[in-house]
């Protein structure tokens, strides 16, 4: 079976790139854009089997790009990351149609058992 | 006139922001270490002097990264509390977590600590955040009054028909300052508060 491929959109460099690090340690593709902008054109040359976007983010945001993904790809499954844990930051993503919503930081099994929730792959170990 | 809500309103605001870039912060910290212990874990076989002692400073970043996930949660939820809907009512099963967890160091240099046992379904009140946690917050106080060694608050919750009560129990011997429960008397104005020689229960009007 062919490894997840995520597309990880968040302008925290630092925080992305070591989380791609951990995904590909575990098995799955992990591409990074670090803003909304990129993440879009990404998605169009290629689309991933999940994303997981960031919230808050300078140029698009993290609900302008969910809105975006919801018109042009309806069933590409969205997990929203946040360090912004309002409860209606919370439900304007749920309406906008996300997957799943988490608070940063968070454990990455729980991340990881979200992706697998949302698409069919094989259990990445270490 | 100084308008505070006004004053209130903008140091929440700031403190959220804030706040939420902390969060930003504790997930650089906890992907590292995370990544740093992955790495370990790939090389289980390759033995190296000090890999007991990097095992456990990593797990000793966790560990805090997850305290400070709380206490930042906390703080934001008190910054977010002058927002305009926050005003006339709010969750107080949320709202009595923040105020446990605001008040841990406080009940800690009182030699006591603090337990909380939530409940899993809202308990909407009339009565703004803020003000529930500023109740919430001196009742606390007022329990731990001048110390005591080891011993517990306890803060819990009865949901009502009519009323949602929160539950302050002091630790043993502490007698309250009637003073101080005055105080509390006088930031409800549609609720009311009984103490029954062993515990405080505050009772909140339930949002209909």
């Amino acid at each position: 079976m062919d490894a997840i491929n995520v597309l990880l959109i968040d302008d925290e460099e630092a925080f992305v790139t070591t989380l791609q690090e951990r995904l590909e340690l575990r098995g799955l593709n992990a591409r990074v854009a670090l803003d909304g902008r990129t993440g879009l054109q990404m998605i169009e040359a290629d689309p991933p089997d999940v994303v997981v976007l960031d919230l808050r983010m300078p140029g698009i945001s993290g609900t302008d790009v969910l809105r975006r993904i919801r018109a042009q790809w309806p069933g590409m499954p969205v997990i929203m990351l946040s360090g912004h844990g309002s409860d209606q930051d919370f439900e304007s993503c749920m309406n906008l149609g996300a997957s799943v919503y988490h608070k940063k930081p968070l454990d990455i099994a729980v991340l990881l058992e979200s992706i697998l929730s949302v698409v069919q792959g094989p259990v990445p170990t270490l | 006139m100084t308008d505070i809500a006004g004053e209130a309103r903008f140091m929440g605001a700031v403190t959220a922001l804030t706040m939420h870039e902390m969060q930003n912060i504790l997930a650089i910290i906890r992907e590292s270490a995370g990544l740093m212990g992955d790495i370990l874990k790939v090389n289980a076989r390759v033995d190296f002097k000090h890999r007991p002692n990097m095992e456990r400073t990593l797990e000793h970043i966790t560990t805090h990264v997850e305290r400070g996930k709380g206490l930042l949660e906390a703080t934001s939820r008190l910054a977010h509390s002058p927002d305009d809907d926050m005003l006339d009512s709010c969750d107080l099963a949320v709202h009595a977590r923040v105020v446990a967890l605001l008040s841990e160091r406080l009940v800690r240099l009182k030699g006591a600590s603090v337990n909380f046992t939530p409940v899993p379904a809202p308990l909407p009140v009339a009565v703004g955040a803020l003000r529930v946690l500023m109740i919430g917050y001196q009742s606390v106080q007022w329990a731990v009054g001048s110390g005591t060694k080891d011993g517990h608050v306890k803060v819990e919750l009865e949901p009502g028909q009519d009323f949602h009560i929160m539950t302050v129990v002091p630790p043993q011997g502490v007698t309250p300052d009637a003073k101080a429960l005055d105080c509390i008397r006088k930031l409800l104005d549609d609720g009311r508060l009984e103490w029954d020689g062993r515990m405080l229960r505050i009772f909140f009007p339930v949002r209909k």
